[in-house]
Order: structure tokens, then C-alpha cells, then sequence
């Protein structure tokens, strides 16, 4: 492997602005994570305006910062409040508060640090080696594999997230739909313009990401009122000790080696990491009881996961030009805006952007090890700042911040009504992610499709009949047909109703939520889907 | 019939309630601690921990009162919470703790305590902290 | 099951009302005992804080609306004319995405008693209408006398009304925020925007 283009990377890295929004990306992504509500995706799109005014390799230095820095984010909020800042700090609340009340919230927030920064260097050295392979492997890909690879991207996210399989799948057909609006490529026609100048260039990204993203979070936002909030939390002893570094010392690396490999899979991802991660420890603990109530390993193992899989979800898109998840998606857009397109050239063709990022992310990690603990009693005073508050701050950075892009009010407008739309979306229970997701990829899918029926003459089969194309749409066949085989398998096997499906995504249906008195005492974590899916039929617990 | 106190772990705040257990002790009647936080944020320094509860709890107990604390939040009209609290509770006295202001400070940064002494009808007892 | 030493979850809406007694108890056990609930009983505690699920007539509606959705782009689709599958026109791809929409809806159709991740809208989900009514204006407002004033009635509506702060934090807050938003994009960044100051 040719070691100049990586030396050279670390030089870019060091130049004096690209640490700077190295240093802004991490913390920002760090409060990003600690204040709920607001996610990366967010985020990432409301800034997006910002990338406009840097360098490609500054902006995805500092969009890459927030990513990962949020992962490590949610864990303060996980420790200190029992609250998840992150879906991919859900788990870290089990053991993190156990352990924060019993006064060693120092502990669980130091091994936190570490393994997160473990997590995100192994992950990281892991991607300089793999990445440039995959690259050159995919050089080969022409539209019918790129046609697969989009489809099988956008399909595996709205698969594996949360919620209902039916509604992301809608979701991401209606992002595909709304890339069509504009000028037809290929054929010069205008389509669904409306007669309308605006339109004719077809949607902008960027008002479309942060109206569904954040605009929709905010409005969303403004339904929860009156929740109790909790006391502020006390950080007393600050760091673990060395029995507790070497207890967890396994956990970090199994934890890191899963995300990593998750992290890398479209749909994957920090939340599927974290909670896979957690499982395994659990399940080869030899006193598996201890987790729950503190065990060091259950706070370890996560977030070395959850940072280690959002350092990898970086290679699909780096190497091969398919965002793995939404946030990534965000970020795919914002090479866009740029002007580069990512894909298996990337690496050869913009070596200083590809190394630049990847370095970034070492440098990234080693600030966040050493300001997440500073840190963290300002983060909890940031906390203290009611939601009335935030709310306006957030709104006007949105609004101000899209019309900086292009001087135009039309934008602004946009935002508005995505923002509205991304909030029936939430209402309705539809991701916003695989819309987004499927939209950044809709034209480029549309192209290769269109090229591809060229290509074998309108003989659809001919997908199958080349080696890659093929073996992606067996793929393709496999996640689509194997969550109605579990669905006809659970109906067959006579269910009582059980809880919401204990696999990735619990899309399959059929079970009404009513009927289910039977509790499936799910003793690992892992069985829980990633979001906060319970088994059903516990009782409440009410204050008695 | 109860004591209603209007509690916030500061200096009036303690001596209020000194003086509420005293009142309680007093009159044979149960103490209610509110403490209510404005609403809308994840960590609230006005709101009690388990910590503080425990000690508050102890200071009643020790003096043969009944304690019961409640925290809902409230949107800009603390003195309303605490009318409505009152109301709820029948309180036979409300203790608050006073601030000492100067005159610009009054007249700038109002008073969450003066809304109170003049809207509600109940008796109330001020307490300021010991300087 | 034994309080554990501690009063209502904190994260519950309604505190204390039945609870008096109890509660008493509750507070003169000084709490030795871990809070922390076991990782069953938090999952439990975290769906029973999720908002309400719709019934089945939201999600009837908001199948049709899929649906009809879909239908509306194949009739668009068609309209741009579809060629044929070795020739794809303008409207091939769009047909073939609305076709997929309209499908979908109907199995969400099919699934919609079984539906239970829709959020019901309730007298709080209100609130977002007049939200988004103030956003409209600014957009028209920013081009005509910059984005100070429009700005700053933003934020003192979404201080005052929506967040319910009192007229001290509102006013006080919609300047700063005002002044902050001009220290920061006119005067440090120097973005083009149009201000009136």
C-alpha cells in the first residue's frame, strides 16, 4: 500500500484550520449528544450552510467530528441522569447510572472516554487498511452494480431502523420521488415542476435535510411540555482505576471489533453496535448477574462499540459512494454541495480530502479523550437551559442559516414545509432518515438503472446474470423476503402475541399490541430492538 | 389543614423551611414541601435531590412532623402553582423565603415572593435567612 | 414492589396526589437503596413515557394518504410519457417509485389496526400550528427590512407564547438572541445578509 498519500493526509490534518473545526466539530458533536432531542443528523444538516464557506476536507473534518463526538455525548446524559442523549447510548444507562449512584459516575464516565477513544482508533486503523482495498475492488462496478448497491443501501436502512418496515420503505420511495423533480437528465423533460422557475433545478438538498431533520425535531420538540426535569448530578471521583482498566480491558476490545464490523454494514450502525456489544458481554461473562447494577464491562463494551461503528459507517460511503445511515447520508450531501462526488475514485483522485478525513478522526478521538471529562460540568450547566429557550436559538440558526446558502426566501419556505412534513412524518411514525437517505441517492440510482436497461436492452434478468450484480440482488432478494418468512413462521408456530419483534427493525406486524399478556423476560439486552421497545405487558411502574 | 412550604435548596429557602417544620410542630398540622422548578429543562438546579430530600425528610421526622414533598413544574407563574398547591392541600399557612433586595433590584427583577404576598389568600409567613 | 426508597419517578407528568402518605414513608427511609431499575423495568418505564399511540382511524387516513399519494404520481408518470422498458422515458422511474408508494399504502392499509408506532395528536400537538405560523413571515419579512426585526419578534413569540416565559425573559431574551445572531453572521463570519443595522 502506497504509505506518501497517508503521510500526506496527517499534513493536512495539522494545518492550523482544519484542526480548529476539528476541535469545533467533536465538542459540538459532544453537547449535541448530551442535549436530547437533537441528534448528528440534525445537526449536521442545520450546519450544513456552514460548509459552504471552507474547504471540502475542513467541512467533513468537522461534520465527521460532530458524528462521532455525539456518540460519546449521549453518555453523560446515560450516567449522570438515566437518560439516553443517544439511541447509542440506551444501553450505556443500565450499568453507567447503577454505577453513578453509587458514586463512581467519575469511573463510568472515564472508561467511557477510553473505550470510546479505543473503539474509534482501532476502527480507524482498521479503515485505512480496508478502505483502500475495497476502493480498488469496486473500481470495476458499472450501473447495473452501482443500481444494485443503491437499491440494497437504501433497502438495508429502512430495514434495520427503527420502527415500522413498511413506513421507512414508503419513506424512502417518497425521497426517490422527490429527486425526480427537476429536468430529466436523459430525456430534457421538466417533471412535477409545477410550472414553478424555482423548481426546474429540482429540490435543493440542503433545505430538505434541515427542514425534516431539524426543523421537524424543533416543532416536534414543542409538544413535550412540562416534563420534570432531574437535579444536577455530581461527578466526584474522576478517573477509573487500574483494576477497572484491566476488567474492562476485554470488553473494550470485543466492543471494538463488533462496531467496527456493524458500523460498516448499511442499517447497522452505533445502535445496533452497542447493543450487540453489550449482549456479548454479557452473555460470556462468568457473572453475567452483575450486569444492571454496575458492572464496568456493561459501560465499556457499548461505547467502545457505538464509536468504533461510527468511525467504520464512514467507509461505504468513502470507498464505494453509498451512505451506510442517515447521518452519513447528511454528510453525503454536503460532499455534493461540494462538488465531489464520492466513490471508489475518491481514494485516488482526492487522496488529501480521503487521508485528510480519515487522520482527522485520530486527532479527533484524542480530543475527545481529553475534554470529555473537563467538559462534562459544563455540558450538565448547558443542560440546565430550558427547552422554551433553546427552541428560538435553534429555529433561527435554521432559518438564518439556509437563507446564507443562496440568498433566497424560497429556501427558507422550503425548510418550512419540510420541516412540516418531517413532523407528520414523526407523527405518523415514518423515518425521516431513509427520505433523506433515498433522496441524496435517487438520482444517482435513477441514472444507473436507466443506463443498466440500456445496457441489456430493456432485459431486466440481465442483473442477474452479471457476477456482482448478481450476487447484491440475492442480497436484495434475502432482506426483503426473510422478514416475511419470520412472519409467517411466527404465525405458524401458534404465537401468543410476544413483544415487539426481537429482531433488527420489528417491522412484522400481525401482532396487536393488546394481546399480549405474556411477559418475555428478555434477560439481554440485546433482544430489545434499539430503540426503547419493551416487552410488553409489565406492568407500569406507579409510585406506591 | 397543612403547612405549605415553597422551597428551594438556597438561604431563604432553608429558612423557610426551619420556620415551616417549627410552624408544623407547632400547630400539629402535616408539612408539604413544594418544590417546583420552571419546566422545559433535563437538569434543574431548583429541584431537590434524592440527597437533599433525605436530609429534609430527617429534620421533619426529628421533629414529630408529617413530611410530603411535591414537585411539579410550573411555566412563569410560580405564585399560581402555589395557589393552586394550597388549595389542594388546604393549607392553614404558607411559608416562603424573602430575598433582602434593594430598591432597583425590586423594581428590575420582580418578585416571585411579592406576586405571592399579594395574590394569594391565605396566610402567609415570610421568613428571611438569618444574616 | 418496595418504593425504593425513593418518590414517583421523577420523570412522570403528575406527582403526589394519591401518593401523600406513602410518600412520607417513602422520604423517612433515607434512600441507601440504588435507584437504578433493573434494564426490563427501565425499557417498561421508557414505553410507558412514549406519547400515545393513534387509533385506528388515523391510521386508516394516513394509509389513504399514502396511497393516494402514490396513485397521484403514477397519473403524473404516466402523463410524462413512460417508453418502454429498453427506451425508459421521463416518467418510467417515477412510475415505477409511485407504483411502489401506492403498493405500500396498501399494506399499511392492511396493517393498520396492528399499527401502533403513529403518535396521537393531542391538545398539546397544537402548539406547532401557531409555530410554524410565525416561521411563514419571516421568510417573506428577511428581504424586505433585514433580519434583525423579523428575528427579533420571532423570538420574543416563541419565548412568550409558545415556551410560556414571562415578558422579562422574553424581551430580554429575544434581543440578545438578536444581537448575538448579528455579532455572529454580519460582523465575525461576514455572511451576506440582509440587515437593516
Amino acid at each position: 500500500m502506497d504509505i506518501a498519500p497517508v503521510i500526506d493526509g496527517f499534513g493536512v490534518v495539522l494545518q492550523p484550520e482544519n484542526l480548529l473545526y476539528c476541535l469545533i466539530g467533536v465538542v459540538v458533536g459532544m453537547l449535541v449528544g448530551v442535549l436530547p432531542g437533537l441528534g448528528p443528523a440534525a445537526t449536521i444538516a442545520i450546519l450544513l450552510p456552514l460548509t459552504y464557506a471552507v474547504e471540502p476536507v475542513t467541512a467533513i473534518i468537522m461534520l465527521a467530528g460532530i458524528f462521532y463526538g455525539a456518540q460519546y455525548g449521549g453518555t453523560i446524559t446515560s450516567v449522570l441522569l438515566r437518560l439516553p442523549g443517544e439511541a447509542s447510548s440506551v444501553v450505556t444507562v443500565f450499568d453507567g447510572y447503577a454505577l453513578a449512584r453509587q458514586g463512581k459516575a467519575g469511573t463510568a464516565l472515564g472508561i467511557a472516554a477510553i473505550g470510546s477513544f479505543v473503539g474509534g482508533t482501532v476502527s480507524i486503523i482498521a479503515l485505512t487498511l480496508v478502505a483502500p482495498f475495497i476502493a480498488s475492488f469496486a473500481l470495476d462496478f458499472g450501473p447495473p452494480e452501482y443500481t444494485m448497491l443503491a437499491l440494497l443501501g437504501i433497502l438495508l436502512v429502512a430495514a434495520v431502523g427503527n420502527g415500522s418496515r413498511t413506513k421507512a420503505f414508503v419513506a424512502a420511495a417518497i425521497g426517490l420521488l422527490l429527486a425526480t423533480v427537476g429536468r430529466d437528465g436523459f430525456t430534457g423533460a421538466e417533471r412535477f415542476t409545477f410550472e414553478s422557475l424555482s423548481m426546474a433545478d429540482g429540490l435543493d438538498f440542503v433545505p430538505i435535510a434541515m427542514g425534516i431533520f431539524g426543523l421537524a425535531e424543533i416543532l416536534h420538540s414543542l409538544e413535550n411540555r412540562g416534563k420534570l426535569g432531574k437535579p444536577p448530578a455530581k461527578v466526584s471521583n474522576p478517573w477509573p482505576s487500574r483494576k477497572d482498566l484491566k476488567q474492562s480491558s476485554g470488553a473494550i476490545g470485543r466492543g471494538s471489533v463488533i462496531g467496527f464490523v456493524l458500523g460498516i454494514l448499511p442499517g447497522g450502525g452505533a445502535v445496533l453496535s452497542s447493543l450487540a456489544a453489550y449482549g456479548l458481554e454479557k452473555k460470556r461473562s462468568k457473572t453475567p448477574e452483575r450486569f444492571g447494577k454496575g458492572a464496568i464491562e456493561g459501560v465499556a463494551a457499548p461505547e467502545s462499540a457505538n464509536n468504533a461503528a461510527a468511525t467504520s459507517s464512514f467507509i461505504p460511503l468513502l470507498t464505494l459512494g453509498i451512505p451506510a445511515n442517515a447521518t452519513i447520508a447528511v454528510i453525503f450531501g454536503a460532499l455534493l454541495i461540494q462538488g465531489i462526488t464520492p466513490g471508489p475514485g475518491l481514494v485516488e483522485d482526492h487522496p488529501e480530502l480521503f487521508w485528510g478525513v480519515v487522520n482527522s478522526m485520530y486527532i479527533g478521538n484524542i480530543l475527545l479523550l481529553m475534554m470529555s471529562i473537563p467538559l462534562v460540568g459544563l455540558f450538565v450547566k448547558i443542560l440546565t437551559i430550558r427547552a422554551s429557550i433553546m427552541a428560538p436559538i435553534t429555529v433561527l440558526i435554521t432559518l438564518i442559516g439556509v437563507y446564507t446558502v443562496n440568498n433566497n426566501s424560497f429556501d427558507i419556505v422550503l425548510v418550512i414545509v419540510f420541516g412540516v412534513l418531517g413532523y407528520l412524518m414523526k407523527k405518523a411514525g415514518f423515518e425521516p432518515g431513509p427520505l433523506v437517505l433515498a433522496f441524496v441517492l435517487g438520482s444517482l440510482l435513477e441514472s444507473n438503472a436507466r443506463r443498466s436497461l440500456i445496457l441489456f436492452d430493456g432485459d431486466v434478468a440481465g442483473f442477474a446474470t452479471r457476477p456482482i450484480s448478481g450476487t447484491l440482488l440475492a442480497v436484495l432478494v434475502v432482506v426483503l423476503v426473510l422478514p416475511l418468512l419470520g412472519f409467517v413462521l411466527r404465525r405458524s408456530l401458534a404465537g401468543r402475541g410476544g413483544p415487539a419483534a426481537p429482531g433488527p427493525g420489528g417491522g412484522a406486524t400481525g401482532e396487536t399490541p393488546s394481546d399480549s399478556p405474556s411477559d418475555s423476560p428478555s434477560d439481554s439486552p440485546s433482544d430489545t430492538p434499539s430503540d426503547t421497545d419493551a416487552p410488553e405487558g409489565r406492568t407500569k411502574e406507579s409510585s406506591r | 389543614m397543612t403547612v405549605l412550604v415553597g422551597y428551594v435548596d438556597t438561604a431563604p429557602g432553608n429558612a423557610a423551611y426551619e420556620a415551616a417544620v417549627a410552624e408544623a410542630a407547632r400547630r400539629g398540622e402535616p408539612l408539604v414541601v413544594l418544590n417546583s422548578p420552571q419546566g422545559g429543562a433535563l437538569v434543574d438546579k431548583a429541584l431537590v435531590g434524592d440527597e437533599r430530600r433525605a436530609e429534609l425528610a430527617s429534620v421533619a421526622a426529628a421533629a414529630g412532623v408529617a413530611f410530603e414533598l411535591r414537585q411539579p413544574t410550573h411555566h412563569d407563574d410560580l405564585a399560581g402553582a402555589i395557589a393552586a398547591v394550597a388549595d389542594e392541600v388546604d393549607a392553614s399557612v404558607v411559608v416562603i423565603g424573602i430575598r433582602r433586595r434593594s430598591p432597583v433590584g425590586k423594581l428590575f427583577l420582580g418578585s416571585d415572593a411579592q406576586r405571592v404576598l399579594l395574590d394569594l389568600d391565605r396566610p402567609i409567613l415570610a421568613v428571611k435567612p438569618r444574616s | 414492589m418496595s418504593p425504593r426508597g425513593r418518590q414517583a419517578a421523577p420523570d412522570e407528568k403528575t406527582v403526589g396526589t394519591a401518593a401523600g402518605p406513602s410518600l412520607e414513608k417513602a422520604a423517612a427511609v433515607a434512600d441507601d437503596l440504588p435507584e437504578a431499575a433493573s434494564p426490563e423495568e427501565l425499557a417498561a418505564q421508557w414505553e410507558a413515557e412514549k406519547p400515545e399511540p393513534a387509533g385506528l382511524t388515523t391510521n386508516v387516513v394516513l394509509a389513504l394518504l399514502v396511497i393516494g399519494f402514490g396513485g397521484a404520481g403514477v397519473v403524473g408518470s404516466l402523463a410524462l410519457g413512460t417508453g418502454s422498458l429498453g427506451e425508459p422515458g421521463p416518467g418510467t422511474w417515477p412510475l415505477v417509485v409511485s407504483s411502489a408508494i401506492a403498493l405500500l399504502g396498501l399494506v399499511l392499509l392492511a396493517q393498520a389496526r396492528a399499527t401502533s408506532d403513529t403518535e396521537r395528536f393531542t391538545s398539546d400537538s397544537w402548539v406547532v400550528l401557531p409555530a410554524v405560523l410565525t416561521l411563514v413571515p419571516f421568510a417573506y419579512l428577511i428581504e424586505v427590512v433585514g433580519f434583525e426585526i423579523p428575528s427579533a419578534v420571532l423570538a420574543f413569540v416563541w419565548l412568550k407564547v409558545l415556551g410560556r416565559e414571562g415578558w422579562r425573559t422574553s424581551v430580554v431574551g429575544a434581543l440578545l438572541m438578536t444581537v448575538s445572531f448579528y455579532l455572529i453572521f454580519v460582523t465575525a463570519l461576514g455572511v451576506s445578509l440582509p440587515h437593516l443595522f
